[in-house]
């Protein structure tokens, strides 16, 4: 059972931007290591490891081989070749450049994922309602949010239905693929009928709130917090400029 | 743009007057309302009673201010609500602020599930859905919440998520949801469908606190017997037209024959046994129920009664083959076929005649009752006809029709009466006789105890059980 965690989404939110603008500017293989070292310990800490293990290497398998297709086995280097075939040639800078670019993608993605895996999408929602950003940014964040769960339902019942009726029972890749095929077309329009038949119910209970709104729903909040975020966002700004500037028009 | 802000508790005699000559839907050939008149005056009851297809939902939307879409739907009338006239003249009308509107006129729809918002975590926040977006403090809706859940014994439901409720609780948590609002008329389609005998007892109880407080109330129902002795104003719709009744009609009017029951053979086979079993939802972490023992044999109709939450649909879903048994025996020795408790979720193909034959082998002998099923369940007629452009009750034939083309021998109801009128009912009880006298059994959860007592041979009343944990989402 994940554990929930006491912060306010927007730290959260802004801790996470800070860490991976700055560790991306940096560039420094050892930094990003570190970086998603103790992202695997928060997450084992919060319950939420395996979860990020399985999305993160389902994003970071294909983009570390395009990575070493591109960098490591045509590198274009002269110096420190390592082995050439052809047209392959796999040199040291070629391997390096290709591990560098990696492990930056890689601060993004597990960072990123692991944001996403703290931060309950309902108390995300209930702070952007809570704070003073327009009616309209809860309403859009919401109805993108909720929509992937929604449709999931819905697949899963049109599934039972046609269960039901002995169609979309196959197994293997074979029965996946009739199932999709089965299941794509009603999911369609039965998400548009639905979306219909509760639009006007939606605007009869006055969402979205047209002027100012409250929330049963509370979110937690302290002044650290606060000082936290300002200076995330202020790192998350100002950090990456500051470990570039040295280096413009050198390259 | 009509715009009313304020609650519109101004103690006059009258509250609303429609008067509607006629409404037709854009691109319908005929009208779906004519010649309608209705006063509501504060605190009245009143009810309108119809058959499916009559236009209730048509009234109650053209109530709630949801109809006629502008520039859409043709409509000729005027309504008077809170000091303020609108008029409608063919496809000119007026444009209303549904929200405003609702302020003052409150709509439950017949799909109670429709109401809800579907993007809040919890009953108690679904709950306050139109209070938040009114800016109503934080304290108030505590407190609002706390007077309506003690009053509709809500309290269990309110750490749940709404999109694990059960049929029944749904609906309690939709009315809870209107009703929070207090708006000076409430207009409920269908209150009491799917609604255990307590449910129903805190509901009833509740409009009449409501109506003591100066609320109105129009109830949209197919029978009248659930409001006998309390109704302000008794209407029948039928065909799109309102006319007068007495209680005593409509009373009369929803007593049905008892049908004859068959003795069920002692030494008839067992067609369905549950022995100790548990059932757990995916993703839960408690059982549903657990314990069960239950047989239903060749030639018998057994109910499962018990309330809202229970476990009745779960069972019917594991007798199907949808839900496996976490511990103990379940032999299911014949062919299966289920009615799942909501019509549209079963229900996917453009016309009545490509649903019914969905899934059927092209050249096998199903294929070739399709014909013979839609005459029984009277539906020849609808057989190039959209499933959502039907009303309620001849939907729940169509999806009635995608399980009996498959002659399976248990048949499977989920709440078969809800949505039904009288002429479903009677066709539903055709069916059930049918599978009976062919060998088949029936096994149907309903909370429906007239038609309980009259179908079936006997009853499984479901044990009360811990509310199982959603599973998260």
């Amino acid at each position: 059972m994940p554990k929930s965690i006491n912060l306010h989404p927007f730290t959260v939110l802004a801790l996470t931007a800070a860490v991976v603008t700055m560790t991306t500017a940096a560039g420094l293989w050892w930094l990003s290591c570190a970086v998603i070292t103790v992202c695997v310990l928060v997450a084992g800490w919060t319950g939420h490891l395996r979860r990020l293990a399985v999305l993160s290497a389902a994003i970071l398998i294909p983009t570390f081989a395009s990575l070493l297709l591109i960098h490591g086995l045509v590198s274009q280097q002269a110096s420190g070749l390592i082995a050439v075939a052809g047209p392959f040639r796999v040199t040291e800078g070629g391997l390096e450049a290709a591990t560098v670019l990696g492990l930056r993608t890689a601060v993004l993605v597990v960072a990123g994922l692991l944001c996403t895996l703290l931060i309950s999408k309902h108390q995300l929602v209930a702070a952007i309602d809570l704070s003073p950003a327009p009616p309209q940014v809860g309403y859009l964040l919401a109805a993108t949010l909720f929509l992937l769960p929604h449709m999931a339902d819905k697949q899963r019942t049109i599934g039972q239905a046609q269960a039901l009726r002995q169609a979309g029972t196959g197994r293997g890749l074979s029965g996946w693929f009739q199932r999709v095929r089965l299941r794509a077309v009603p999911l369609v329009l039965a998400s548009l009928q639905d979306a219909h038949d509760r639009s006007s119910h939606l605007s009869a209970r006055g969402f979205p709130a047209a002027g100012s709104h409250t929330r049963l729903r509370t979110v937690a909040d302290s002044v650290t917090q606060q000082r936290v975020r300002w200076i995330s966002l202020l790192c998350a700004v100002v950090g990456p400029t500051a470990i570039l500037a040295p280096f413009w028009g050198s390259a | 743009m009509i715009e009313n802000q304020k609650n519109s508790r101004t103690g006059n005699t009258v509250l609303l007057d429609l008067k509607i000559e006629r409404f037709r839907y854009s691109g319908a050939e005929l009208d779906s309302l004519q010649h309608i008149e209705v006063n509501v005056a504060p605190g009245s009851l009143t009810v309108i009673v119809g058959e499916s297809g009559s236009g209730k939902s048509t009234l109650g939307e053209v109530f709630a201010g949801i109809l006629p879409r502008q520039g859409a739907d043709q409509c000729l009338g005027t309504i008077n609500l809170a000091g303020q006239r609108i008029e409608y003249t063919g496809l000119e009308c007026q444009r209303i602020n549904v929200a405003g509107w609702a302020k003052h006129v409150g709509l439950l729809p017949q799909e109670a599930g429709h109401y809800l918002s579907r993007i809040r975590e919890r009953v108690a926040e679904e709950l306050v859905f139109s209070l938040e977006n009114e800016g109503v403090p934080r304290d108030e809706m505590c407190q609002r919440i706390t007077a309506l859940s003690t009053q509709l014994g809500l309290d269990h439901l309110l750490e749940r998520d709404p999109a694990k409720l059960s049929g029944g609780q749904e609906r309690l948590v939709a009315l809870a949801s209107l009703a929070i609002s207090e708006p000076s008329i409430m207009v409920l389609d269908e209150p009491l469908a799917g609604l255990d005998a307590e449910a129903t007892a805190a509901v009833t109880e509740m409009i009449t606190r409501l109506r003591a407080g100066g609320t109105a109330m129009v109830v949209l129902s197919r029978t009248a017997k659930p409001w006998a002795g309390k109704v302000d104003a008794l209407r029948t719709l039928a065909n799109g037209q309102l006319s007068k009744a007495s209680s005593d009609d409509l009373v009369q009017h929803s007593v049905f024959e008892p049908t004859q029951r068959r003795a069920t053979p002692i030494e008839a086979n067992v067609l369905l046994e549950f022995g100790d079993v548990q059932l757990v939802h995916p993703g839960a972490e408690r059982p549903v129920l657990d314990g069960l023992d239950l047989q239903v044999r060749a030639g018998e109709c057994v109910g499962l009664a018990g309330a809202n939450g229970s476990g009745k649909t779960t069972v019917l879903k594991a007798a199907a083959g949808l839900l496996r048994p976490t511990a103990g025996s379940l032999a299911v020795s014949a062919t299966t076929g289920m009615l799942l408790q909501n019509s549209s979720d079963q229900l996917f193909e453009r016309t009545v005649l490509r649903e019914v034959s969905f899934g059927l082998p092209k050249k096998g002998a199903q294929r070739s009752r399709v014909p013979e099923v839609l005459s029984q369940l009277g539906l020849e007629a609808f057989a190039e006809t959209h499933p959502y452009e039907l009303p309620a009750s001849v939907r729940r034939l169509v999806a009635l029709a995608t399980v009996l083309v498959r002659e399976p021998r248990t048949l499977l109801l989920d709440e078969p009466t809800e949505a039904l009128d009288s002429a479903g009912l009677a066709r539903l009880q055709e069916v059930i006789d049918s599978v009976l006298i062919r060998g088949g059994a029936v096994l149907l959860s309903t909370h429906d105890k007239e038609f309980m007592n009259r179908t079936t041979h006997w009853v499984h009343l479901m044990s009360e059980n811990p509310e199982p944990t959603a599973p998260d989402s």
